[in-house]
């Protein structure tokens, strides 16, 4: 049901002193749209706690272009920690926007980011919360519209139930014509039916409900979709794609917040899309194709970012800012302005080699607390499947490097269950991390005792695959073989001096089974949500238990949905929704990952056919030259 | 709470900052503060100095820890700054670089050699409201259970799941209460109180109360909630005189 809009912050006011971190709930922040005059109004929601939301960039994007688009507001609102939902219920307080603490429900576009696939049960909880009919197919007439996009849309079946309309690609553009779209329908007085058969004649916009899903020979056991007749929906959304980054707004980030959010710092997207090519990566595909923002623009964008927010750290973010054309023009440009403010720049990961330890040593100072290279697999067979194109020596180079540069502390991560993993593999992930022990004690010398010496830590992830990659026929690695390849990799890596972390294999079933299931998954979703599921991103809170519960009372399997592969030729729950690689280029990498074939990177070489750029119009845009280096 | 020196080397310039906390900012938690403030003093684009240590951080000294919830007028910051802007200007320019809630409200330069605020400022004053309700819920009853507490000389309470406890004599200065106006169904009790702290600990009003309501004067009372805000921070030197953080004698002269 609709709710009126009106300000409610007197209602949350009296809790705030009995909740844990009041300062999730206070809005106000520096850079916060204060005035939100409407007449139109979004409400963007990150369906967890203020501070693992805030952080997000892709809201922040959205946020100012809603905003700046005239006759319509934007608001934000997260999912509040158990301690205030459950007395917000206990006082029949909906779910609150922050900027002017109006009711969810009162919003005429209510959109959430699906930033990951553990935040399923947060949508639900979020909705009910919010009074928001969960089922689209349940809402009334004037209710919110409700959207969703982002990284991990790209299956995004198991949850499409809840949503009026799902957003692909690139959103900058793509909420604004949303927005106006349903404003305008709803103006012409059209039906709810009538303004959903228009979003979907928007590049883009993918609406579950004009799909029916078909299970039959040419599928797996969760079908495919297709459209309704008569709906003159596409058969196959595409995304949309900004043909240029360097057009768009660069300082998307102007909000700062009070208390201490996940990435606490000034971030800029320094280029959108990787073309080198990983096979496991979802991200590497479904952002393609690379588009860089010049330097001089980064530059100026960060000078203003930083004067603007009063921060002291700030991030060039993208999947792989050091492949940046003019990285190192960047970086020096930046340490030259910031050098006697305190400032900290910062890139979220390195490149395996000589270069990536030049520009982490560029940013770091003299604070060399750790440095992380990501080999991914121990073997260089395997690395040659998943197309990661480092080899042995690059490790054993940019380690030395990084040593003699001053670091002391290494972290590597790995992923256990890559296709065609053997023991050997795993053995060799403890070698690597012996090697790279070895070299630092080598170049540092080793001390007496304890304190001050080297030090190698190993991550290990489960490898969970992933639609739209080269690797979505692949099954999961079952838990019980994770638990004993752990164990095996624990006896490989024994040094005291290495240490070993792994994810929990448990949230990767769950996180597995909910990239592999179609439409029918949502039943899973649903009664998890219903048997107390929250929040299943905090370890302290994901239930495993409840989940496979959820899975058998809804007639599945979870241990057995993830592990399951699927033929290559079948026709996949997810390939009306496309980021534009095609599925031929999808299966020939299959193909060459088998054979131990490598595929480079297109912003390197020249094109490898993955189909983006004919499909969408677009190209690869570098700035510099990847080529020089 | 050991006093700690002051950080700014002697040739820096010490701008003594008065801010308020309010409305529903009082619910920041002091780090929240500090880190907002250090934001703001960076878009005020004041020529700040940065320590030489590991994290080049903001050299910049706090007075003491506001409790989450509490309202305040008179907290303060020294800021050191490698030139001497002109004190106005630079309150200006705070003032239009911080949250309204948290607004600057006066800016001087102090002393180099003057001992850091947070050990320094010992006295405090409080104006609390308490909503509540119950047959024993009024002013008479609240001072007669803050007498009994001040006989026993102690407070006992927990800080998150760690017992502490705090001594009155020294804390506990004075009181005087009084019944306030309802607010809806609620009771109203206003207390305006003094503390003082030590090196021992700060008496925090929410403690104080709390116990009061554990005691047989308030039999039958419940307390629902507090509205507290610091009304007044000084110094109390050795002769018992209160010295408020802008008194001239510690103030230089502006350029
Ligand atoms: S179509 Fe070719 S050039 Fe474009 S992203 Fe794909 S491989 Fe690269």
């Amino acid at each position: 049901m609709r709710l009126p809009r009106q300000d409610r912050f007197a209602q949350i006011e009296p809790l705030l002193g009995k909740v844990l971190h009041p300062a999730r709930y206070l809005d106000h922040e520096w850079g916060a749209q204060e005035a939100q005059d409407g007449p139109f109004h979004v409400c963007m929601i990150y369906a967890d706690t203020y501070e693992v939301g805030q952080p997000n960039l892709g809201i922040a994007i959205l946020y100012n272009e809603l905003n700046a688009t005239e006759g319509i507001s934007c608001e934000r609102a997260y999912l509040p920690w158990v301690d205030m939902s459950a007395l917000m219920r206990e006082r029949h307080i909906p779910l609150l926007s922050l900027e002017t603490s109006s009711p969810v429900a009162s919003f005429d576009i209510v959109g959430f980011t699906l930033a990951h696939e553990m935040v399923a049960s947060n949508i639900v909880e979020t909705l009910d919360l919010a009074g928001i009919a969960i089922r689209a197919e349940e809402r009334d007439e004037d209710d919110a519209i409700v959207i969703a996009g982002g990284p991990s849309a790209w299956n995004c079946e198991p949850l499409s139930p809840m949503f009026d309309a799902v957003l692909l690609g690139d959103g900058e553009q793509e909420i604004v014509d949303v927005a106006r779209c349903v404003r305008d329908a709803r103006s012409e007085g059209l039906t709810r039916k009538q303004i959903l058969d228009r979003l979907s004649h928007i590049d883009g916009v993918y609406v579950p409900s004009l799909y029916e899903v078909v299970v039959d020979e040419t599928s797996t056991r969760w079908g495919y979709a297709q459209p309704l007749p008569g709906t003159g929906a596409p058969r196959v959304v595409y995304k949309r794609c900004i043909p240029d980054l360097g057009a768009t707004e660069p300082v998307a980030q102007r909000m700062v917040p009070y208390m201490g959010i996940v990435q606490d710092r000034f971030a800029i997207e320094v280029l959108r899309g990787c073309a080198r090519g990983c096979r496991f990566c979802q991200a590497g595909m479904t952002y393609r194709p690379v588009r860089e923002r010049p330097a001089s623009q980064i530059i100026e964008a960060v000078s203003e970012g930083l004067s603007f927010t009063g921060y002291d750290e700030c991030s060039l973010s993208s999947l792989s800012t050091t492949d940046h054309s003019q990285c190192e023009q960047i970086l020096s440009e930046l340490h030259e302005r910031t050098r006697d403010l305190g400032v900290r720049v910062s890139i979220p990961s390195q490149r395996l080699d000589s270069f990536g330890v030049d520009m982490a040593s560029a940013v770091s100072g003299s604070r060399k607390s750790g440095l992380t290279f990501a080999p991914e697999a121990g073997t260089q067979r395997l690395r040659d499947v998943i197309n990661k194109n480092v080899t042995d020596e690059d490790l054993e180079r940019a380690a030395r490097n990084a040593f003699e540069h001053g670091w002391r502390r290494m972290k590597l991560y790995f992923m256990m269950g890559l296709p065609t993993e053997t023991d050997e593999d795993i053995v060799a992930i403890g070698d690597a991390a012996k090697r790279v022990l070895q070299i630092g004690r080598e170049v540092c010398g080793r001390p007496r005792k304890g304190k001050g010496g080297v030090s190698v830590s190993i991550s290990v992830a489960v490898f969970v695959p992933k639609c739209h990659t080269p690797f979505q026929w692949v099954g999961q690695l079952s838990r019980d073989e994770v638990r004993r390849r752990q164990q095996l990799l624990l006896q490989s890596a024994n040094d005291r001096d290495i240490k070993v972390s792994y994810h929990d294999s448990d949230v990767s079933v769950i996180e597995g089974a909910l990239s592999k299931m179609g439409r029918a998954g949502f039943e899973v979703v649903y009664r998890a949500w219903q048997l107390g599921c929250r929040f299943d991103a905090w370890t302290d809170q994901f239930r495993y238990d409840l989940w496979l519960e959820a899975g058998r009372a809804a007639g599945y399997d979870l241990e057995q949905v993830a592990a399951e592969s699927f033929p290559i030729e079948a026709h996949l729950p997810w390939e009306h929704t496309s980021p534009g690689v095609s599925k031929g280029f999808l299966q020939r990498e299959w193909r060459r990952a088998i054979d131990g074939v490598t595929t480079p990177d297109c912003t390197m070489t020249s094109c490898t056919g993955c189909g983006v750029c004919q499909t969408l119009g677009v190209s690869n845009v570098i700035a510099g030259d990847r080529h020089g280096r | 709470m050991a006093g700690k020196p002051p950080i700014g080397k002697p040739d820096l310039n010490r701008l003594r900052v008065r801010f308020g906390k309010d409305g529903r900012l009082a619910y920041l938690g002091h780090l929240e503060v500090i880190n907002t403030i250090e934001r703001s003093v960076r878009r005020a684009h004041l020529p700040f100095s940065v320590g030489n240590g590991f994290a080049r951080r903001m050299r910049v000294q706090f007075s003491q820890a506001l409790p989450v919830g509490a309202a305040s007028c008179c907290e303060y910051y020294d800021l050191y700054l490698t030139e001497r802007t002109d004190p106005d200007e630079a309150l200006e320019r705070l003032k239009h670089a911080t949250p309204a809630a948290l607004a600057p409200t006066e800016a001087a330069y102090v002393g180099g050699r003057l001992p850091a605020l947070e050990a320094w400022l010992t006295r405090s004053s409080w104006e609390v409201r308490l909503l509540g309700d119950g047959g024993g819920f009024t002013a008479d009853r609240l001072d007669e259970a803050l007498n009994s507490l001040r006989a026993v000389g102690q407070i006992d309470f927990m800080r998150g799941d760690k017992p502490r406890s705090i001594g009155l004599d020294n804390t506990l200065v004075g009181w005087t209460a009084c019944d306030g106006a309802a607010e809806g169904s609620w009771r109203s009790i206003d207390l305006s109180l003094k503390t003082r702290s030590s090196n021992l600990g700060a008496l925090r009003p929410a403690v104080l109360l709390e116990a009061a309501f554990a005691t047989e004067a308030l039999e039958g009372a419940a307390l629902d909630s507090l509205r507290v805000t610091r009304t007044v921070q000084c110094h109390e030197d050795e002769e018992g005189s209160l010295i408020d953080p802008f008194d001239e004698r510690l103030l230089v002269a502006a350029p």
